[in-house]
């Protein structure tokens, strides 16, 4: 990747929001891989993505932004290392509306800290009813148990500044590590 | 295989037919496998292959960037997929007739002349489609 490139993973289960994220902050018409979802009795979706999700977003310096989103079912693991090579930070959304949201917090946080090992990664609950804030820390001693120190911000991937908020956070963290270097997303 | 798959009984049989006959007058094919759009395997030859379930997700993921790929540059539908290794090649065909949208993934060794092979893999499909329309 070029020097004014940077390279975000978008993960988590499948239904987190990671297609609707990227699409909610690119300025270029993204690229899909969704197709039907065969297996409803699992997923009460109508489409799922098979390979990946890819978006752009450019920032006020020129910077620009690749978002990659991976497949959420765990048959398309493989194409987690393939997406997260190069990453530079992973966004990690959950459905807080889930029965297995906390294990599912589990199960990601230990696969991309695993495949993304140092680098910097944020996590946005989206689904949660007004109200249910308070369930941020059930997941902050989740990630506590697993010995990491992330955020963890309720989000709407539907609103750009809510999937915005996630992508400058994941570029704070990374200007902290790099004094030197800050981006602003336009 | 996806149990929500509108495949029956009968039908599958007569798909795994097809894909056995193939395999019996196509003999460097090692492996073939026909997948639902969302990486589900429908039917293999051979049924015992252990590692179908993960090459029939992989097959479906190549498949939709192949799909996307054309989109982007204008290509209209992507028709087949050709990969060619130092030990052979898979051809990766998308069954768009029937619905739901299937591909037809063939794993062979290198001894195989690719010309006959895409002739043949795509008589294959076009009977794979006639049954499924049936």
């Amino acid at each position: 990747m070029s020097a004014g490139e940077i390279k975000i993973v978008f993960a988590g289960p499948m239904g987190a929001g990671k297609t609707t994220a990227i699409c909610s902050v690119s300025d270029v018409p993204p690229v899909s891989t969704e197709v039907a979802n065969t297996d409803q009795a699992a997923f009460a979706k109508e489409l799922t993505t098979v390979a990946l999700d890819f978006g752009q977003l450019l920032m006020s310096d020129g910077t620009v932004v690749h978002l990659y989103g991976t497949p959420g079912q765990q048959r398309f693991s493989f194409m987690w290392e393939i997406a997260a090579r190069g990453a530079l930070g992973v966004v990690l959304l959950l459905d807080g509306s889930s029965a297995t949201v906390e294990e599912d917090l589990r199960t990601y946080l230990r696969v991309f800290c695993n495949v993304a090992q140092s680098q910097p990664l944020v996590i946005g609950v989206g689904r949660l009813e007004p109200g249910e804030q308070d369930r941020l820390i059930d997941f902050h001693a989740v990630v506590r148990e697993l010995s990491v120190n992330v955020p963890i911000f309720n989000i709407d991937v539907r609103h750009r500044k809510d999937t915005l908020l996630l992508i400058e956070s994941l570029l704070l963290i990374l200007e902290a590590s790099n004094p030197g270097v800050q981006h602003d997303v336009a | 295989m996806s149990p929500k798959l509108p495949v029956t009984a009968e039908k599958l049989s007569a798909l795994n037919l097809l894909l056995h006959g193939f395999a019996t007058t196509n003999a460097e094919v090692h492996l073939l496998l026909l997948t639902s759009e969302d990486g589900f395997e429908v039917a293999a030859h051979p049924a015992t292959d252990a590692r179908t379930a993960r090459i029939a997700a992989m097959s479906s993921s190549i498949q939709a960037l192949s799909d996307s790929l054309m989109r982007e540059v204008g290509l209209a539908r992507s028709n087949s997929l050709i990969v060619e290794a130092d030990a052979g090649a898979i051809v990766v065909i998308g069954l768009h007739v029937a619905k739901p949208r299937m591909s037809l993934s063939i794993f062979t060794s290198k001894q195989q002349l690719l010309g006959k092979l895409l002739w043949a893999v795509r008589s294959l499909a076009a009977s794979i489609e006639a049954e499924l329309l049936r």
